[in-house]
């Protein structure tokens, strides 16, 4: 009887119903596209927040005993000193994590004699093709891991003997895009002035392979800069990172098997003999901050959204039962039990959000897929865990907006609604 | 409940003394009667009188302030809250003057609604109680689509589907023309003939002349 009724009740009423509808398809359309929002900005803002470049660098160990004394750079009295296997390159590419590697550059530096004069140089890959296990024409290089570098002119060919001037070197000797100079007695054509905001504008930048040519140091990288998708770290990579044996074997799988920038970094130095890997905490920090920020912003966001809908269904509840008092005075007065008649009312209070829930849900996806298409030029993809968060939530907010309402029904007095009290 | 013997037959409807105060105002004032099995009786009075502050007392709806009450012979004064549901359900059929039919519901359901809150749903034996009033061929129209005299049959056949040895009448005429409130009043009178207690509720002396027996109220006291 009491389907009977609901059935009967939707039919034959459905203003109200459809009112109750609307409040929770608000909320649910809008919760739903904040929560694909939040899965799908993680993603979306750490590959947006690879313009700040590589968030880990791979050194040689020994060169790396003073890890946070010094930069990356010439600051450091063992940077040069020892290397890295250009062979093993492709390791980086075949860890657990390999999926989250955007790209990586291999650094050598020196100084070479260029027209005379003794310049700094780099060598590393700009669009190098390269075998690794799942690709045999991967392609990586700094146009990948320094997407911030600004080329005037042209990026050089990896195959060629092409380099970039860095725009303070270029201007103290007046090099343009196009000038010819001679390095090892070997031509080299500059195709274009860089500049990183970094050491790179006081160097030459040239394909690794002529750089170690020029430096006697054949298959050897100083360092490898690496671009990795990860995510915020949190108490548990901390810990990882103060002491990584002191994890019982149990966080150590989850820590190991989560993309923190730290256990991605872990698993690059047991792929690379000799070396030890640093994340850039300056990068991997920021991105953590500030995609962390955005997601609570979304979960504030999605708050205030669910309490509105709660409030609203109660509103709109407590209106029902004023409206519905003689009916539900008539059946107290038929000798219903008072949980028999607050069953009604959540019973139709669920049907509602059921209702509401699914169009909300269809309705949140689309207003995601605009809002990954506004922001991030592309759509947000759909996650299936939205459907039932959503649907329990809402369901959550529409009983908990009939809870007080519901309250009043044990309180109400057959005989003063149906008669007056004389 | 006592038992019931030829000398000394249970009442349908017993009250001593009884009283219903709402704070300083005594709506009931120490009213007693009695009201056999079969008996139709109709409680009169001008508005105000205490008709239906009775009335709530002898359909459980309420509880007095003092005195004693028994219906079927069950001390009725001392329900609690449950206890008046239960009683309602099993024992009490009510007519209203409003009808108070639920709006979305058929004829047909509403008639089931009193067997729902009663024990479980059956169909056949609520078209039969529909039947019995004249509305068989309005068994799947809303109440909306129900003249008042309809509307208000339908309320007898939702009083009558569980077949509760009381029945209470509150004005069952008074939003009725003519036509349909002697239409009413002759299924009153039938469901009498068959041996049903009915107490109506009434300030129409016309229709109070139906009844056997009248209980007079004044200023909530019974009067001669």
């Amino acid at each position: 009887m009491m389907l009977r009724m609901l059935r009967q009740s939707w039919r034959r009423n459905p203003r109200r119903k459809l009112l109750a509808v609307a409040t929770v398809f608000l909320a649910a359309s809008l919760l739903s596209a904040l929560m694909l929002v939040s899965i799908g900005i993680g993603d979306q803002m750490a590959k947006e927040m690879k313009s700040y470049g590589a968030n880990i660098l791979l050194e040689p160990a020994e060169q790396a005993v003073l890890p946070s004394l010094f930069g990356e750079g010439e600051d450091n009295p063992l940077a040069g000193q020892s290397t890295l296997q250009e062979s093993e390159l492709p390791n980086i590419v075949d860890i657990f994590w390999r999926n989250n590697i955007v790209g990586f550059a291999p650094l050598l530096n020196g100084e070479v004699a260029v027209d005379g004069h003794s310049v700094r140089v780099i060598g590393t890959f700009f669009d190098h093709v390269l075998a690794v296990a799942d690709d045999p024409e991967y392609r990586t290089g700094q146009k990948i891991v320094s997407p911030y570098w600004q080329v005037d002119g042209a990026w050089p060919d990896d195959a060629r003997a092409e380099a970039l001037a860095g725009v303070a070197l270029a201007g103290r000797h007046g090099w343009t895009p196009g000038t010819l100079l001679t390095v090892d007695g070997e031509a080299l054509r500059i195709t274009g002035i860089l500049r990183s905001g970094g050491e790179e504008e006081e160097a030459l930048v040239a394909p690794l392979a002529r750089v170690q040519g020029w430096l006697d140091r054949p298959g050897r990288v100083g360092s490898v800069r690496v671009s990795a998708l990860s995510v915020p770290e949190n108490d548990l990579s901390r810990r990882a990172i103060r002491d990584p044996d002191a994890l019982d074997a149990e966080t150590y799988d989850q820590w190991y098997c989560t993309a923190y920038v730290s256990s991605i970094a872990h698993q690059l130095e047991e792929a690379v003999s000799g070396s030890i890997a640093r994340p850039i905490w300056q990068v991997a920090a920021s991105e953590g901050a500030i995609i962390e920020k955005i997601q609570w912003l979304l979960i504030m966001a999605t708050c205030a959204a669910l309490i509105a809908a709660a409030m609203g269904i109660a509103s709109l509840m407590t209106s029902a039962l004023i409206e519905r008092a003689k009916e539900i005075g008539l059946m107290k007065a038929l000798g219903a039990h008072d949980w028999r008649i607050a069953l009604l009312f959540y019973a139709e209070a669920a049907l509602n959000s059921v209702v509401g829930a699914v169009l909300g849900c269809l309705a949140g996806w689309g207003l995601a897929r605009a809002i990954g298409w506004q922001l991030f030029g592309e759509a947000l993809a759909f996650s299936w865990i939205v459907v039932p968060s959503v649907l329990l939530v809402s369901l959550f907010i529409a009983l908990a907006g009939t809870w007080f309402p519901a309250r009043r029904i044990v309180r109400l007095d057959p005989a003063e609604v149906l008669y007056g009290r004389q | 409940m006592p038992e019931e013997t030829r000398e000394n037959p249970v009442a349908a409807i017993e009250a001593r003394h009884l009283s219903r105060r709402f704070g300083s105002v005594a709506a009931l004032d120490d009213a007693s009667f009695a009201i056999a099995r079969g008996e139709f009786v109709a409680l009169m009075g001008a508005s105000g009188s205490g008709k239906t502050t009775l009335m709530n007392l002898l359909t459980c709806l309420d509880t007095p302030s003092s005195g004693e009450l028994r219906l079927n012979g069950v001390d009725a004064a001392g329900f609690d809250e449950e206890a008046r549901r239960e009683f309602r359900a099993r024992h009490i059929g009510l007519v209203f003057q409003q009808f108070h039919l639920i709006p979305y519901l058929s004829a047909l359901e509403n008639v089931m609604l009193a067997q729902h809150y009663h024990s479980v749903t059956d169909e056949a034996s609520a078209r039969r109680a529909l039947e019995d009033v004249g509305l068989a061929h309005r068994l799947d129209h809303l109440p909306s689509e129900l003249s008042g005299g309809e509307q208000q049959r339908v309320c007898i056949a939702r009083a009558l589907v569980n077949e509760p040895p009381l029945l209470f009448a509150d004005e069952p005429t008074g939003n009725l023309d003519a036509e349909n409130e002697a239409r009413v009043l002759d299924i009153l009178r039938r469901l009498h003939g068959e041996g049903r207690t009915i107490v109506m509720v009434t300030h129409n002396p016309a229709l109070g002349a139906y009844a056997q027996r009248i209980i007079r109220l004044q200023h909530g006291r019974i009067v001669p």
